[in-house]
């Protein structure tokens, strides 16, 4: 069906061509460049840093982007012989919320949907409470992926644990299955969906989000394919996280991009896992809340007594 | 009408004057500094300036702090400078809003020295630190594999425009790493302005053991990091493979064939039950009619 309309197409522009004759025909051609340049017709674009931005439609020119079926096939892959590992140092957090902005921005969440949520916590009736940011644990050994009907969500050998909201039928097992609630589903339509309307769905980036599916961290796979850190570690005014290649035994600071060696940073600082005891393996550590720097302003509410 | 707009636009700045004043208790005002204003003790401030403060306020004199509301003031600014002693010691002491609090970070005679710092840009005071402006410097770097040294050679531009080597000065080797350099050592030029660098076992490169080296001259110098390819001194980088097949066995390449064949078997030994009963009702059926 394709063939043929394309076919026909070229055989009606060979004619009228044709008919307008040798020297018709060339100025026939430059004039439509003309009028090419002076349309002001725009189209929205997204970008791989996640912008949305409009650009005139002649300045556009067919880039190597993969295909859908060929972005689901590599994002399953993952990156070669990596291991992503984060470090979270939470004596550093001040509840700043650049984190949740960058995150909510790049993958098109609502305002009550976290893939990165900043949390108030006390551990005991007399202990100091402090702020947790709390990303997806993206697990070794993660229960999500295993409740999964239909294979859409996995773990890649790089580390990291992705939807593929194609294959996504929206049962949300895997919501009930995760410990650390790390998952949202779609309710509604999700946040400027008519802004996104017609962009290729990435899978290393859960964007454009489709109502009636399950929604998670990334680590920005798709930001990591470029080399650059993941959103939420790069907006850190605060130095909190620390993102890197586990195999390399290095990560680096997302706010002053000092690097230093990873099994170094976890040891020096008695760092700690969450939920250690179900045996999920988290590839998120936490450096514990000592020494922290700003005062805890929130309101904790009294439940240990 | 205007009158009024007027009165409490009037009143709006004047509240906002009054919320970035800062007020320090009068007794803690004019406390002395019990730490000397010499050399060490600025030097040291300045250290914990470098580790503490300058992510906000930026570097002292070049006006680059965070673009925050309100915005931290440059060192040398008149703003940081008017303050006391005391006063700058209870701002660093207690912290408000943005800026943070380092009683419990920093101790009290580190908080002194800081204050040093700050003085060290007062136009009151002598000013003991002298920041040289940054020279111009050749790095040359090559890397013996077999040897598994690092070997440097660096000249600087001196006064007479004359480039000579450069003795005595710590030169950073890194190693490039995903997101980073991460720093692996630090060596002194000797007086022909050469040095070696001797590459430690435990280097990990990438899954052939390649490392990409960074020399680093500091920030006193102008030029261009060298960046040294790929040279084989590392170890080559684990990669274990993480998706085990018993641990991640739910998905269809994953399934392991004992788990394949007992769900088969079940499968298929629940409906040949069912069939052999179906089978021998038939039977029984069939024996009734011969009858």
């Amino acid at each position: 069906m394709e063939n043929k309309s394309r076919r026909s197409f070229v055989k009606k522009l060979g004619v009228s061509v044709g008919a307008a004759g040798l020297v018709g025909g060339s100025s026939l051609l430059s004039s439509c460049n003309q009028v090419e340049t002076a349309s002001g017709d725009t189209i929205k674009l997204l970008t791989s840093s996640g912008e949305l931005v409009e650009v005139s439609k002649a300045q556009l020119k067919p880039a190597d982007m993969p295909s859908l079926s060929e972005n689901q096939k590599r994002g399953r892959q993952g990156l070669p012989n990596r291991k992503f590992v984060m470090v979270i140092d939470l004596s550093k957090c001040r509840n700043a919320r650049e984190c949740m902005k960058g995150c909510q921005n790049h993958h098109q969440l609502r305002p009550e949907q976290h893939h990165i949520n900043v949390l108030q916590m006390q551990d005991a009736e007399h202990t100091a409470p402090y702020y947790m940011p709390k990303p997806c644990q993206h697990c070794d050994n993660p229960p999500c992926t295993k409740v999964c009907p239909v294979n859409a969500t996995f773990k890649r050998e790089d580390g990291i644990v992705l939807i593929d909201n194609e294959r996504c039928i929206g049962c949300r097992f895997c919501i009930a299955a995760c410990p650390y609630s790390a998952r949202v589903f779609n309710w509604f339509e999700p946040r400027d969906a008519e802004k996104y309307e017609g962009v290729t769905y990435n899978i290393e980036a859960n964007v454009p989000q489709k109502k009636g599916t399950i929604s998670k961290c990334l680590f920005s796979a798709d930001r990591l394919r470029d080399g650059k850190l993941p959103t939420c570690v790069s907006s850190c005014p605060n130095g909190v996280y620390w993102f890197g290649d586990q195999n390399e035994d290095a990560v680096t600071n997302g706010t002053t991009h000092e690097t230093t060696s990873f099994s170094k940073l976890i040891k020096d600082n008695a760092a700690y896992t969450l939920m250690e005891e179900l045996g999920t393996k988290p590839r998120v550590y936490y450096l514990p809340p000592k020494d922290r720097a700003f005062p805890f302003q929130g309101e904790i509410e009294d439940h240990h007594s | 009408m205007k009158i009024k707009l007027l009165v409490v636009a009037i009143l709006f700045l004047a509240q906002q004057g009054m919320a970035q004043e800062w007020l320090v208790p009068e007794d803690q005002k004019n406390i002395e500094n019990p730490s000397e204003y010499n050399l060490a003790n600025v030097k040291k401030g300045k250290d914990l300036y470098l580790l503490n403060c300058k992510s906000c306020h930026g570097d002292a004199g070049k006006n680059n702090g965070l673009p925050l509301v309100p915005p931290p003031p440059d060192v040398t600014s008149d703003q940081m400078q008017a303050n006391t002693e005391g006063e700058l010691f209870y701002k660093i002491t207690h912290g408000r809003g943005g800026m943070p609090q380092f009683e419990t970070t920093l101790s009290e005679d580190d908080r002194w020295r800081l204050v040093n710092y700050i003085r060290n840009y007062s136009p009151d005071t002598e000013a003991l630190l002298v920041e040289e402006p940054p020279k111009k410097a050749k790095v040359l770097a090559s890397v013996n594999e077999a040897e598994r040294v690092v070997e440097v050679f660096a000249e600087y531009q001196n006064k007479d425009s004359v480039y000579v080597a450069l003795a005595e000065t710590p030169i950073t080797i890194g190693a490039q790493k995903a997101f980073g350099i991460l720093p692996i050592g630090e060596v002194l030029t000797n007086n022909e302005g050469r040095a070696e660098y001797a590459i430690p076992e435990t280097l990990i490169g990438d899954e052939q053991g390649m490392v990409t080296l960074v020399i680093d001259l500091g920030e006193g110098f102008i030029t261009e990091d060298v960046v040294l390819d790929a040279s084989k001194v590392g170890q080559p980088k684990p990669t274990p493979v993480l998706i085990k097949e018993e641990v991640l066995w739910s998905t269809n390449d994953n399934i392991q064939t004992w788990l394949l064949l007992s769900y088969l078997a079940a499968v298929l030994g629940a409906w040949g039950t069912i069939g052999y009963v179906v089978f021998q009702i038939f039977k029984i059926s069939r024996a009734g009619k011969e009858e």
